[in-house]
This record gives C-alpha cells, sequence and structure tokens, in this order.
C-alpha cells in the first residue's frame, strides 16, 4: 500500500505538484494521467525519491520513505522508464539481474530469476539471454526493461509512460501483457501517461491531474459516468465516451445462454446455434443484419471469448456483420452468447429461457 | 569518356594509382645512392642497376600479380583484393633483400669508407606495399584479429631483415652501429619522456574531465584554459619556462637535487603534460557527456549508488571516447619529445639534431625514422586498445 500525504513540490516558489493525496491498495494498478506539465512524472519520481519532496508525506508500507536511504529504497522499488534505459554494454541477462546483483543475490539465484521473467515476457532465453540492447526491436526493449524493473521482486512497480514511444500495434500487445503480469504478480503499480485510452485499458484506479492538482481519483468506470467537473469531462473526451465504457465491460459480465432453437415471437432473438458433435457452434441461423434468415459459417474471427472487453465484442458484431456472437471456451466449445442486449448493458435477462 | 573507358578495365583504381607511381619511381628516381665517405653525396644507383638479375625477375612477377589485382577482369574483386595484400609481403621483402643484397656486392671492394645509402624508390616500393595493404585491408573488411595477424606477418618479414647481416653493410645501420649504445638509451629515454609525461596528464587530466562533466559552470573556464595551452608552439613553451624553472631549482635546493632546472627533462615533461591535457580533459569530458540520460536515470532509479553509476555504467561507455583521447595524445608527445631534445632532454630528437649539424642525413633518418615507427606502434596498439574497450555488442558495428 502507498500513501500520498499532502505531496507538494515547488520549483523557485511555483507548486508543480500542489498538495496530493491519494491512497493506493496493495495489488492495485494505479494511473497518473493529465496534460503535459501537469506533475504527473513529478509525482512518480518523489516516490522513489529521483526528485526530492518540498512537503508532504510518502507512506510506503508503513515506511516513510524519507527515513530510508535513497539507493536502498529504490532497491525496494521497480522503475521503467520510456526510453527504456538499457544499459548498452550488458546483456539482456545482465540488464534484468541488474538489481538482484546490487543486492548481492547469490549467482544461481539470479540465473533462475532471470529465466523467470524471461519466460513470463516471452521472451526466449536461449536466443535473448546474450543479446544486447541495440539488438531489440523497441517492443523487446521494452519488455527487458519491465522485467529489470520486475526482477528483485520489488514492493511496487513505477512506471514513467513505458510506451509511449513505441508504435501503436506494439503498444496494445505491451499492454496486454501488462495487465497478465499484473494480474499474475499482483503488485502495485504505479504508472504515468498522457493517453486516456492507455489508463481505461490498465488501471484500477485513476488519478487525474492538472496544473499540480489532484482533480480526481477514481475508479475508471466511476471517472467516466461521475466525472467531477467539465474538465475530467473534457479530458475523457465525450465523442467516444460510450465505446470508453464499453472498453471496461467484459463479455462474461454480460453474456447469456446460447440460443439453441428459435423464438421466433422474441424480438431480436429469432436465431439459433448449429453445434458439432464437440460442442463447438458451427454456424449460426438468422441474426444476419442483410438476411435474418440465413446461415452463417461460425469463424474463429468473429467468436467472443469471456474476458474480453465489450468494444471488441462489437467491433467484431459490425465488422462481420452479425447481431450476435457465439461466447467460447478455450476449447472452442459454445458456453453463452452475447448480442446486442449485452452490448447495451441488458444482463443475461433472458436467463430463465435456456433450452 | 576515358574514365567511364577505364571505369570497364580497372578493376581497383587505388591499386592501378599506386602501381603506376611505383612503376614511374622505378624508372626515374634512384633506389640507392652509393658515396665515397660518410658526408660526400652519392652517386645514383637506379633499381635495374641494383637488383641480381633473379630479383628483377621476381619483382616483375609481383607487379604482374598486383596489375592483375589491379584489373576488373581476370579474378573477382575479393579475390582481387587477397591477391593485393598478399603480393605486399614478397614486395616488402624484396624491397630490403634487394637493397641490402646491392650494399654487400657494392662494398666488396670499395675503400672502408664508402657507404649506400637508400634512395626514393627504396621508399616509394615500401610506401606503396604499405597503402596497397591498407587499401585491401579495407576493402577486404577484415576483423580485428585478422588485421592484427597482418601487421604481425609485415613485421615479422621487416624483423627477418633486420635480424641477419644483411642490412648491415648500409650507411644508416653502420651509423646505428656506431651509436647502438646510445641507440638504447635514447630510446628508453624517448619512452621515459612519454610516459612521464602521460601518467601526470592523465592523473591530472582525468578528474578534470569529470568535473567538468559535473560542474557546468567551470567547463568553459577550463576549456578556455587548456585551449590557450594547445596554441603556444612548443619552442615558445620550452623557451619560457627556462627562466621559472632554472630560478625554482636554485631557490627549492631539493627540487634542484631532483633535476629541476631551466633545460633537460623538467620543462620537457611540463611542457607535454601541458599539450596533452586538453585532449584528455576533452575526451574524458565529451565521452561522459555522451552517455544516454536514460542508462542514467534507470541507473539511479533502480537503486545503484554514484559510485557504482560511475564505475559501472559512465566509465565503461565513455571508455572508447577516452581512450581516443589517450591515443591522439600519446602519438603527439612521441612526436614532441623530439623538439625536446633542443633543451637537452635526449630521446631521439638528439640524433636529428646532431645529424643536421653534421649534415650527415643517415644520422637524421637514425633519429626520424624510429620515432615515425613508435608514432605508428603506439597508434595501432591504441586503436586496438580503443576497438576492445567498445560495449561488446556495438563492437562488430565498428567497420569505419
Amino acid at each position: 500500500m502507498i500513501e500520498l500525504q499532502g505531496l507538494t513540490k515547488s520549483y523557485a516558489g511555483t507548486n508543480v505538484v500542489d498538495d496530493v493525496s491519494l491512497t493506493l491498495e496493495t495489488g492495485e494498478f494505479g494511473v497518473l494521467i493529465g496534460p503535459s506539465g501537469c506533475g504527473k512524472s513529478t509525482t512518480l519520481k518523489m516516490i522513489n525519491r529521483l526528485v526530492p519532496l518540498s512537503g508532504g508525506r510518502i507512506i510506503l508500507n508503513g515506511d516513510d520513505v524519507t527515513d530510508l536511504p535513497a539507493e536502498q529504497l529504490r532497491r525496494r522499488i521497480g522503475y521503467a522508464i520510456q526510453s527504456t534505459g538499457l544499459f548498452p554494454h550488458w546483456s539482456v541477462a545482465q540488464n534484468i539481474a541488474t538489481v538482484p546483483q546490487l543486492l548481492k543475490w547469490p549467482k544461481s539465484r539470479i540465473d533462475d530469476r532471470v529465466d523467470e521473467l524471461m519466460a513470463m515476457f516471452h521472451l526466449d532465453p536461449v536466443e535473448f539471454r546474450h543479446k544486447y540492447p541495440h539488438q531489440l526491436s523497441g517492443g523487446q526493449a521494452q519488455r527487458v526493461g519491465v522485467a529489470r524493473a520486475l526482477a528483485a521482486d520489488p514492493e511496487m512497480l513505477l512506471m514513467d509512460e513505458p510506451f509511449g514511444a513505441v508504435d501503436p500495434l506494439t503498444r496494445e500487445v505491451l499492454q496486454a501483457e501488462l495487465k497478465r503480469v499484473h494480474q499474475q504478480t499482483g503488485k502495485t503499480i504505479v504508472f504515468v501517461t498522457h493517453d486516456m485510452d492507455e489508463a481505461l485499458q490498465l488501471a484500477t484506479r485513476i488519478a487525474l491531474l492538472n496544473g499540480g492538482r489532484l482533480v480526481q481519483y477514481d475508479r475508471p468506470i466511476e471517472m467516466m459516468v461521475k466525472p467531477a467537473d467539465d474538465f475530467v469531462r473534457e479530458f475523457i473526451g465525450q465523442a467516444d465516451l460510450g465505446l470508453k465504457l464499453l472498453s471496461r465491460r467484459w463479455v462474461h459480465q454480460y453474456q447469456r445462454a446460447p440460443s439453441l432453437e428459435h423464438h421466433a415471437t422474441l424480438p431480436g432473438l429469432d436465431h439459433c446455434w448449429q453445434l458439432d458433435d464437440a460442442g463447438r457452434p458451427v454456424a449460426l441461423e438468422g441474426a444476419r443484419l442483410d438476411d435474418d434468415h440465413g446461415v452463417t459459417p461460425v469463424k474463429a474471427e468473429w467468436t467472443a471469448k469471456p474476458e474480453m472487453s465489450l468494444k471488441e465484442a462489437l467491433s467484431r458484431m459490425v465488422w462481420y456483420r452479425v447481431m450476435v456472437l457465439p461466447v467460447v471456451d478455450d476449447a472452442g466449445k459454445l458456453i453463452g452468447e452475447i448480442g446486442m442486449q449485452g452490448i447495451m448493458g441488458i444482463q443475461a435477462e433472458a436467463e430463465g429461457r435456456v433450452s | 569518356m576515358a574514365s567511364a573507358a577505364s571505369h570497364q578495365w580497372v578493376g581497383n583504381r587505388v591499386l592501378m594509382t599506386l602501381l603506376v607511381a611505383a612503376v614511374a619511381s622505378v624508372g626515374l628516381l634512384p633506389f640507392a645512392s652509393l658515396s665515397p665517405n660518410r658526408l660526400a653525396s652519392g652517386q645514383s644507383v637506379m633499381l635495374w642497376q641494383a637488383l641480381a638479375s633473379w630479383q628483377l625477375a621476381a619483382l616483375a612477377l609481383i607487379g604482374i600479380a598486383l596489375l592483375i589485382a589491379a584489373l576488373a577482369k581476370p579474378m573477382g574483386p575479393r579475390a582481387s583484393q587477397w591477391l593485393a595484400l598478399a603480393a605486399t609481403l614478397p614486395l616488402l621483402a624484396l624491397d630490403f633483400y634487394g637493397l641490402g643484397d646491392y650494399a654487400h656486392r657494392a662494398l666488396v671492394d670499395a675503400s672502408p669508407a664508402a657507404r649506400v645509402s637508400q634512395g626514393a624508390t627504396f621508399w616509394i616500393l615500401l610506401l606503396v606495399s604499405a597503402l596497397i595493404a591498407i587499401d585491401a585491408l579495407q576493402r577486404l573488411r577484415l576483423g580485428l584479429t585478422r588485421r592484427a595477424l597482418y601487421g604481425a606477418l609485415a613485421l615479422a618479414v621487416i624483423g627477418v631483415c633486420f635480424s641477419g647481416e644483411l642490412l648491415a653493410p648500409l650507411s644508416i645501420m653502420r651509423e646505428f652501429a656506431n651509436q647502438e649504445e646510445n641507440f638504447v638509451d635514447q630510446l628508453i629515454r624517448h619512452l621515459l619522456l612519454v610516459g612521464g609525461a602521460l601518467l601526470p596528464a592523465l592523473l591530472v587530466g582525468l578528474p578534470l574531465g569529470l568535473l567538468a562533466n559535473r560542474r557546468a559552470r567551470l567547463r568553459n573556464g577550463l576549456f578556455s584554459v587548456l585551449n590557450v595551452f594547445q596554441t603556444l608552439p612548443s619552442i615558445a613553451v620550452f623557451g619560457l619556462l627556462i627562466a621559472p624553472l632554472s630560478a625554482l631549482g636554485r631557490a627549492v635546493p631539493w627540487l634542484g637535487d631532483l633535476g629541476v632546472s631551466g633545460i633537460g627533462v623538467a620543462p620537457a615533461i611540463i611542457a607535454l603534460v601541458l599539450y596533452s591535457l586538453l585532449p584528455i580533459v576533452r575526451n574524458t569530458y565529451s565521452g561522459l557527456a555522451g552517455v544516454s540520460s536514460g542508462a542514467l536515470e534507470a541507473a539511479r532509479g533502480m537503486g545503484m549508488t554514484p559510485r557504482q553509476i560511475l564505475w559501472q555504467v559512465e566509465i565503461p561507455l565513455a571508455l572508447p571516447v577516452i581512450l581516443s583521447g589517450l591515443r591522439i595524445v600519446t602519438v603527439q608527445a612521441i612526436g614532441l619529445v623530439v623538439v625536446a631534445a633542443l633543451i637537452g632532454a635526449g630521446g631521439f630528437g638528439a640524433f636529428i639534431f646532431q645529424g643536421l649539424g653534421q649534415y650527415a642525413i643517415d644520422l637524421v633518418l637514425l633519429g626520424a625514422i624510429p620515432t615515425i615507427v613508435l608514432a605508428v606502434i603506439a597508434d595501432f596498439v591504441l586503436q586496438i586498445l580503443v576497438g576492445l574497450s567498445r560495449p561488446p555488442g556495438t563492437r562488430q558495428e565498428n567497420t569505419a
């Protein structure tokens, strides 16, 4: 758990961070966001004291950070930055091992840990162990940077716009990976970004800063549904607020039992799934946008998974011109369906209707 | 049109130019000279007069091999470059052997005072084979080890030529024989002067470079002072130091006992240190300044102490640039020590000024050639060190 209490930073009489207080519970993913110069990066760097505090306190798991020697504090906190900051003269393995080396872990423990982290970030140890940073792609270098930050199993992780310099495609992959790693490790993360979509994608808590002051600190959905003021509303962006909301809702929350026979009487439910012997969906009868009674063979590209966001589910419906997607498990078996009602937030209302 | 046409049949224009220069020199310039005594000017001997017929035949063969290597047609470019590189070694050997062999034959029934000296064509053939080798090594893009191997081979060829009695009758070698003990003394003295100047220059320059990196306000003042030292002519500095140093040597007796006086080693080393400081400080500063700010921020953020950051991150990354500075300074100091002979510091410069005074050109060469060889060797060794100090991941990209 980390608590910021009245945190303030002033340069030449101006407060660039002004009386910021917030608490982030252990295991949460906190995102500091705001326009350029709002003090989000400065706030982050005060946590590991790369920037000295002008006022206020930071309590990390019960310890006031200013009571600890700076180097000792920093070895307890992982740190990843936009430029990766990988040491060009050290191999990938040496880079990842930086903090364990500083903590004087035994060599065998360091080697095991490096292999474990490389596996976690899908970097083949045989291929990458001995590579040097300049031989890596941007995405690979950033993975190594995050792996290095996690190496000594720190109490928390600070990330300063880590995906700001990679291309959009790689960024999405890295975001998904970070999300998975966060769920796997349960690390408390403080993450700085200026990209609201990234914040909504990753955060369990968002702190919106403006001019050094904390404007709103809330869960992502609350921030969208109950913005504190016009600045928040504007910063989140009104035009695609609906889509942003969908990006924070998941198929498993709104899926319903699959329709296995026609219900001509119920509007929007005039369809049914054809299954094979293994219970996998083969074709969809009806529910096509342009042909209400046609039979559409099911393709993997337009099936949904329970952990998929509603935004992605909607996107697949639009692209493949169907009103309903089959929800399948990892084996491909039909376990439910998600239709327009689900997308609109109507939860499993047809539950009693299971055939 | 001519260039377009030549483009088709000449594969390697550099090699062709060198070959034409060598042939022109063989036709126009003397290979050796024969004089009645060490001071009299000699009579020119052309290559075809000096060499035995089998040596001329061998030289012609080497010439044909090089011509084939220069042409586009007979062989592919890579094979041509290997052929050119291979041909330089026998060319080098023949240049030395031909001269020594000629001296033996020419002096059999001459007076004991008669001297044989090397002529322009000897030097040009030496230079041409070196340039052909450099050109071929560059085109072949060989790695450090293979370059070093070739360098060792060439040195071995030269070493074998010098080892026996082959070159002993040459005038310059007789000067060497006269000065042999003195030569070793001056060599040691030369090296001690260079080392004695570089060590304090490094001890002062490296911390100053670090200081310039850490304190932006000091930087400009420091560099302007060091720049002033660099622009002063060396002779002027030696002159300027005579009065204060001799006064100091008299005023502080124990310094005087150590050899501090207006002339000799003390002013030489002081001047050399002053000249060496700017390149060392500047390269240390820019090496450290070139370390990426991201790496420094990450190092701090992960909990490295300032000392760990300096030794584990900054110095390893700055080392190639720092060593390049040392390379400049070493080569420069080897040359400047020659001038220091004027104020009695000794070194190879002593032969040069002595030879100039006696108008004995071979004595001048006895000072000049080893100085050049020392500078080339130092340059080569430090170049290898610079290459080795590059971060391992980036080493192979260092082809330029």
